[in-house]
Formats: structure tokens, C-alpha cells, sequence
């Protein structure tokens, strides 16, 4: 019988090589050192630039008193409301329009031909990008909020589904066929055996879109479709640094606040009361 | 029937036959749903909602779309650049952010026993600087340091900073401390310890993040150009003024297939890590 022998150096040998990641390594430094030569451009950089700098961050710190609290619409509090209203509206648009698309691309509601169709439809509005939709919005309303609100609706509905499709397919199919033995309506088994499972994973999808999309409606600014962004890239534009600084904290708080309030409900929601 | 109606809103009682009162559950959700209702309409005025302009405007949506249909392909050549700059963009971007959060991530998991207070003020300025999108990043920085896709980049690698290290803390916060603790009571560095007890235990994890933010950047960088940041974004918002659709349709088609090709790509080799 032969004994293993188990010292330092035989444990130690059986450690895999190093030299295969270290060479990975060096091939990853080496792509971006050329990367980086092929496409940055350092000669932009100049004087100008630090005194824009230092005078950017004396108004960041320095926020416009006269923006935060001017009432009328063209003030702080509009803005975030206006931002506001544009998310809202464009995730409920966005939940009321990717509900039936997943349903339909669930594969225990559905049979698989309708799956695959409503799958495809879903994948190409998630392939463009939201400022896509942005433009050509603007196009069909003209500049401002209402361009916004049909962005934020289509460019959610991706995100909406993918997950809606997700919480359906996880659904217990007992509680469905229990109410389909003792003879319930196809309604009935839809009231009493479906959105029972399914409203509180609804409404946690909807508050976090809703706080995605909050977040994002200062993008849509820039193609003109609304919200606060026209006014603060405007803003940035013409280097008023007190109304930069006044909207970044305006949008800053909105977001942090809503967000607190989206992470408590929706661990409400998972956990329940 | 207005009984019946009345009852949605507040439970009904019910008196059983040994003289019990018993009540049905309260239920929100009536509440709820009316509130919702009156924000939306509430909102549909802030925002100008009409419905007359989507039906009498909305063919203009499909107009323009199909002015962008046959792409105009000889525009190839003048797309290559600016699309390779904007994955570029992402990648540097990308790659400076993950490595810079690296080993931050690992200072700022509560795990490790590091300095409480330099950690709370950290976490709270991530926090707050995560709220801005990197769109604005981009536009302050391009002012600072002149426009091109050094801002871009620059811009991409604060955001991608501000994600990943959040992502990786309560990842690393997860891990099981026992190797750490055996190889410290051996006489190892703290640093040592943490990258042959600790990351070996995030590693899949960490570059699952890393893809996960270069494939979401590769989809926010297209809109850096548009505030002066580089990348195909400048040739989107050039030809657009011009009313070129055919030019905007074939760099919307590459980008389009370019983010999907990317995000195929990654979400397999994501999947893979995950499982191990």
C-alpha cells in the first residue's frame, strides 16, 4: 500500500500555473493602451478648461436661491414636477401597454406560436435606444412634455415585460387548476386565482420602473421631449453654474427621496406586512 | 346594486347564525387605484396630453420611420469611426470604472472592519452621484476638458464607478468569511487575505458586473454625442438637422445591431459565470 504523502510542496505544485493569466493580463493592458491611442484625444485639454472648473464647482456649491424658490413655470419646483408627472404617466402608459404583451409571451397563458410572436415584438422596441423614440415623439406632438411621456411609455415597455413575464411564469398553476376543478369561470379563475399572485409583483415592477424612469427623464431634455433637462443642459450651455447647481440638487433629492420610498414599499411587497 | 357598489370600499359585516359579527378584510386596493387615477389625469394636464394629436399626428412617427427605411449603405464609411469610438468609448470607460471600484468595493463592504465613518461619507456620495445619468456627466465634463470622446469616456468611467462599487459591496458583503479568517490567524496581510480569500469568491460575480455596465454603456453612449461627448451621437444629431433620414436610418441600424450583438454576447457569457 502506498501512502500519499502530503507535504507543502506537493499541495503546492497542484496550484494551476500562473502563466496563462498572466499573460491574459498583460493582452488586456496592452488592448486598452491602444484603444485608448486610437481614440482619445488629449489635445482638447487646456486653460480654459480649469478655469470653467473652478468656476462650475463655486456654483455648484453656490446654488441659484432665486430658481429653488421662483413658483411660476419656469421655476425649480414646475421643473421636478413636471419631470415627475412625465415618469408617472409614462410607466402607467408603459405597464397598461406591456401587461397583455406579457401575457400573451408567457408560455403557461399562451401557446407557443403567440409566445414567440409577442417575444419578437418585445425585443425590437427594447432594441432601440430611448432618445430614439425621443426624436421621432417629437416629431408627432411637436417639442415639450407630451413627446416625453410617450418616450418614457415605449421605452419602458421592454424592461416591464421582461419582468412581468418572469413573475407570470413563476406563478403556482395549482391555485388556477384548484378553481378550474370546482368549476369557476375562466374570469372567476383570472379574478380569484391569478391577480391575487400577481398585484403585488405588479406594482414593485411599476415603482421601479417608475424610479428608472425618473431618473432618466432628464435624458430626454436633450432631444426636447420635456422634463427638466432642456432647462438644465440649457443651463449648462450658457455656464449660469447657480442654475445648474440649484437643478442638480432639485434632482438629486427627487431621486434619492423617491428612491427610499421605492425600496421600503417594494420590500413591503416582497416580504408583506 | 348600490350596495353592492358601496361595498368595494369598505368591508362588509356579516352576522353568523350563533350571533357572531364577522368582518371581511380590509382592502386598499380601490383606494389605491383611484389615487393612481387621479395622478395620471393630474399628470396628462402638467404634460399637455391631447389624444387629438396622437390620432390626427401619429401616422408622422411611421413617416419618419419609413423615410429611414432603405437605408442609405454608401454612408458606411463616414459611420465606421464614429461607431467604433462609441464602443470604444464604453470599453475604456467601462474597464478604468470596474478596476478603480474594485478594490474600493472591498474598503467600503462592512465585512472588513475599515474606518465607519470614511465609509458612511463615501456611500453617501456614491449614493448621491449615482442619481445623475451619465449624459450629465458628459456635459459638464466636455466644457471642462473640451469636447470629444475623452469626455465621453471620462464621464463613462465615473458612472460605471459609482454602479459597480454598490454592486460589488453587498455582493462582497455575502461571502464567507471563514478562508479569510484561517489564512489572517496564518500571519497574512489584510491585503493579502482579501485577493486570495476574498475576491476569489466575487470573481465571477465582479466580471459578470463588469459586462453587465459595458453592455448598458455601450446603450447610453450613443446619446453622449449629443452633448458634445463624442461618438456616434454627433453624426445622429448632424444628420438629423440636416433631414438626411437615410443617413440617421443606417446608424440607427448599426447601433441597433451592434447593442444586441453585444448584449447576446454578454448575457451568455454572464450566464456562464453565474452558474460557474
Amino acid at each position: 500500500m502506498t501512502t500519499k504523502e502530503y507535504t507543502v510542496e506537493s499541495q503546492l505544485k497542484k496550484f494551476p500555473s500562473l502563466v496563462p493569466r498572466y499573460l491574459i493580463e498583460i493582452a488586456g493592458v496592452a488592448i486598452i493602451y491602444l484603444l485608448s491611442n486610437y481614440t482619445l484625444d488629449f489635445s482638447s485639454i487646456n486653460q480654459k478648461g480649469l478655469k470653467i472648473a473652478v468656476a462650475a464647482l463655486k456654483g455648484l456649491v453656490n446654488p441659484s436661491i432665486d430658481l429653488i424658490t421662483r413658483l411660476d413655470s419656469s421655476g425649480l419646483l414646475y421643473m421636478l414636477m413636471e419631470t415627475l408627472a412625465i415618469a408617472f404617466l409614462g410607466t402607467i402608459i408603459g405597464i397598461v401597454l406591456a401587461l397583455p404583451l406579457a401575457f400573451l409571451a408567457s408560455r403557461n397563458i399562451a401557446p407557443k406560436w403567440v409566445n414567440y410572436i409577442c417575444l419578437t415584438i418585445i425585443s425590437i422596441i427594447r432594441a432601440f435606444p430611448a432618445f430614439m423614440y425621443g426624436i421621432m415623439f417629437v416629431r408627432v406632438t411637436s417639442l415639450g412634455a407630451f413627446a416625453g411621456v410617450l418616450t418614457m411609455a415605449v421605452s419602458s415597455i421592454g424592461m416591464l415585460a421582461k419582468l412581468l413575464i418572469e413573475a407570470i411564469e413563476d406563478m403556482n398553476p395549482g391555485i388556477v387548476e384548484a378553481l378550474d376543478a370546482s368549476g369557476c369561470s375562466p374570469f372567476e379563475k383570472i379574478r380569484y386565482g391569478m391577480i391575487p399572485q400577481l398585484s403585488s409583483n405588479i406594482v414593485s415592477i411599476v415603482i421601479y420602473r417608475l424610479d428608472i424612469n425618473v431618473k432618466n427623464a432628464s435624458i430626454l431634455g436633450v432631444v426636447g421631449a420635456g422634463g427638466i433637462g432642456a432647462s438644465l443642459i440649457f443651463s449648462i450651455g450658457k455656464q449660469a453654474w447657480g442654475e445648474v447647481g440649484a437643478m442638480l440638487l432639485g434632482l438629486v433629492v427627487l431621486v434619492l427621496v423617491l428612491e427610499y420610498f421605492s425600496t421600503r414599499i417594494r420590500k413591503k411587497l416582497a416580504v408583506g406586512e | 346594486m348600490l350596495d353592492d357598489i358601496l361595498h368595494i370600499f369598505y368591508p362588509r359585516e356579516y352576522t353568523l347564525s350563533n350571533g357572531k359579527v364577522v368582518k371581511e378584510k380590509f382592502n386598499w386596493t380601490p383606494y389605491i387605484t383611484i389615487i393612481v387615477i387621479v395622478l395620471s389625469l393630474l399628470s396628462a394636464k402638467i404634460c399637455g396630453v391631447k389624444l387629438s394629436v396622437l390620432s390626427q399626428r401619429g401616422n408622422q412617427f411611421f413617416v419618419m420611420l419609413k423615410q429611414m427605411f432603405p437605408p442609405n449603405w454608401s454612408f458606411w464609411k463616414d459611420v465606421q469611426k464614429p461607431m467604433i469610438d462609441t464602443i470604444v468609448m464604453s470599453l475604456l470607460g467601462t474597464a478604468f470604472g470596474c478596476l478603480l471600484a474594485l478594490p474600493v468595493s472591498f474598503y467600503l463592504s462592512n465585512n472588513f472592519k475599515f474606518n465607519k465613518y470614511y465609509m458612511a461619507i463615501h456611500r453617501g456620495l456614491l449614493s448621491v452621484l449615482r442619481t445623475l445619468p451619465t449624459m450629465i456627466y458628459a456635459s459638464l465634463i466636455s466644457l471642462v476638458i473640451g469636447t470629444g470622446t475623452l469626455a465621453g469616456t471620462i464621464s463613462i468611467a465615473i458612472f460605471t464607478y459609482t454602479i459597480c462599487v454598490k454592486m460589488l459591496y453587498e455582493q462582497i458583503e455575502t461571502i464567507d468569511m471563514g478562508p479569510y479568517e484561517a489564512m489572517e490567524s496564518t500571519g497574512a496581510s489584510r491585503i493579502k487575505c482579501m485577493i486570495n480569500a476574498a475576491y476569489p469568491q466575487v470573481r465571477g460575480y465582479f466580471w459578470s458586473t463588469v459586462l453587465y455596465c459595458f453592455e448598458t454603456n455601450v446603450r447610453s453612449a450613443a446619446i453622449l454625442g449629443y452633448v458634445g461627448a463624442g461618438g456616434i451621437g454627433v453624426q445622429i444629431n448632424t444628420q438629423l438637422r440636416w433631414r438626411a433620414y437615410a443617413n440617421t436610418g443606417l446608424m440607427l441600424f448599426v447601433l441597433v445591431v451592434t447593442v444586441v450583438v453585444i448584449e447576446t454576447i454578454s448575457r451568455e457569457i454572464r450566464k456562464k459565470l453565474v452558474q460557474g
